[in-house]
């Protein structure tokens, strides 16, 4: 579907070829700021089961397989304990014809503060006929100072089944971070058979303590998460998910529409957040939500 | 003399241009209902911020984009495409697609240019706007700064009809953020798709919010 690829997703992948194929240049990135990292995974049916077929693994990123999940589970690890300013991280994810595979993330991401330069992480799924995938890490950390660009890509054929999530937290709040400076900048591109069904660009650059604040903006939030469910009957489950709402411990809406489930959180606590978070998994998925949701 | 050349822009983004513009409040309604909204001030914070940093800015890069792209069709049809997946709800989909469609059926009746012939079906109202102004050679700031008032004036408005501020306050706010909305025309215009980007969360949530509010004047 790659013809179907916008200029701007064209520009995406330029830029992903010209960092992963450059040479390292030292000279020209402090000597702590150039981590590359990549996964690249296609999971397949085989039988009643699915299993990864492909894997690569590049820099400090790991793939893990749990011995005892029940599905398909694929755990991120980031060995590099965390991302600092200029490092990359693209990631990708293929489902094939009828495989079913939960990834997420061995931890919380943590983006420590950025010298100048931000960190980059680019996910690319793909879904095939009758494939179910689901995206859900564990929430991304933004240390006061971080500088972080992320991209999210999603090709589904229109039977597939695909729940995205991406959960964010403001400073480190057990610390007293309470109102970081900094930027992020988040891009979703998502498709379904060809046609462009869901885009969103977040930014908040600068005092984003101050930004969150602000009633139109964060309304006083400190965490922030999208989730997003794409599959034949997305729009069927609007009613248990807003049912589910009634009783969120923090701001939380959803709408459906164009083959599309979107539910926004904004909370000023995180744990409240997740308190929210994992039911509305548990809608989303049919089965409960993956270990480090409960 | 140069005024003369933009004179459609204040009968398209006028309140009685048959857009239905009067009933949107773009998640407004809800931040009433659930008091983010009360008064002259928290209105103006509100709309102000759209303009400056939130989904009125994504709107307006979009509109130039659509006056850029007019006369290209496969660019034109990517920012068609790009702007109607931005809507972040049902509702606010159908702000822009319902509003869209009624600008291009009273453009092509009225108002006829070779630019619109791309649209069939939903389109999102900043690119029909930004599709139609170029095919009228109408310059792009002034398109630009027109849109964004009348969003302003539109929000101002629908404030004035909750209840929450008078006609004097709304003219107040509006007077005011001339300047907000000179400046994020002029960063609309040296901006591209790249630099799409917002930070109006809980206004698009209220979007969201909105579509279960028992009782409502608005479509969004």
């Amino acid at each position: 579907m790659s013809a179907a690829a916008s200029r701007s997703e064209r520009r995406g992948r330029a830029f992903w070829n010209d960092i992963l194929n450059a040479p390292f240049n030292p000279g020209h990135l402090p000597a702590s700021a150039r981590a590359r990292g990549a996964i690249r995974a296609r999971f397949a049916r085989a039988g009643d089961r699915s299993c990864v077929s492909e894997l690569y693994e590049a820099g400090g990123l790991r793939l893990r397989f749990p011995r005892n999940a029940q599905s398909c589970e694929a755990v991120i690890v980031n060995t590099g304990g965390g991302v600092i300013g200029g490092d990359a991280a693209q990631l990708s994810f293929a489902a094939e014809a009828g495989a079913d595979v939960t990834l997420t993330t061995q931890a919380a991401e943590k983006i420590y503060r950025a010298q100048n330069i931000p960190a980059h992480i680019a996910l690319d799924l793909t879904a095939a006929e009758n494939a179910r995938l689901e995206w859900l890490p564990q929430e991304t950390i933004l240390f006061d100072g971080a500088k972080l660009n992320r991209t999210f890509t999603l090709d589904a054929h229109e039977n597939a089944r695909v729940t995205l999530l991406e959960a964010t937290i403001f400073g480190r709040l057990a610390m007293g971070e309470h109102s970081i400076s900094g930027h992020l900048a988040d891009r979703w591109r998502l498709r379904r058979d060809g046609k462009l069904v869901f885009a969103d660009d977040l930014r908040l650059t600068g005092d984003i303590g101050e930004q969150l604040d602000r009633k139109s903006c964060g309304a006083g939030a400190r965490a922030t998460a999208l989730l997003l469910h794409i599959a034949p009957d997305a729009e069927a489950l609007l009613e248990p998910v807003r049912e589910s709402l009634t009783s969120a411990p923090c701001p939380a809406g959803a709408s459906a529409w164009s083959g599309l489930l979107a539910i926004r959180l904004l909370s000023p606590a995180p744990e409240k957040m997740r308190a929210a978070l994992s039911p509305l998994l548990e809608i989303l998925r049919g089965r409960p939500a993956p270990r480090v949701w409960q | 003399m140069a005024d003369v050349a933009i004179l459609p822009l204040s009968i398209w983004l006028s309140p009685s241009f048959p857009v239905g513009a009067f009933a949107y409040s773009h998640g407004l309604e809800w931040a009433v209902e659930s008091g983010a909204v009360s008064n002259a001030a928290t209105l103006r914070a509100w709309i102000e911020d759209l303009v400056t940093h939130g989904s009125a800015r994504n709107d307006s890069l979009l509109v130039a984009e659509a006056w850029r792209a007019a006369r290209e069709r496969a660019r034109l049809a990517e920012v068609h495409e790009l702007a109607l997946a931005l809507a972040p709800s049902r509702e606010r989909r159908l702000e822009s697609a319902a509003q869209g469609a009624a600008f291009v059926t009273a453009i092509r009746a009225a108002w006829p240019c070779d630019t619109l012939h791309a649209f069939d079906g939903d389109v999102a109202y900043p690119v029909a706007l930004g599709a139609a102004a170029a095919g009228h050679d109408l310059p792009l700031t002034p398109t630009l700064e027109y849109f964004l008032l009348a969003f302003v004036a539109n929000l101002v408005s629908a404030g004035v009809r909750l209840g929450v501020i008078g006609q004097t306050d709304g003219q107040r706010i509006t007077a005011a953020l001339l300047p907000s909305v000179r400046a994020s025309a002029q960063v609309a215009h040296s901006s591209t798709l790249d630099d799409l980007g917002s930070a109006s969360l809980a206004s698009d949530l209220a979007s969201m919010q909105h579509e279960t509010q028992y009782s409502r004047l608005f479509r969004s």
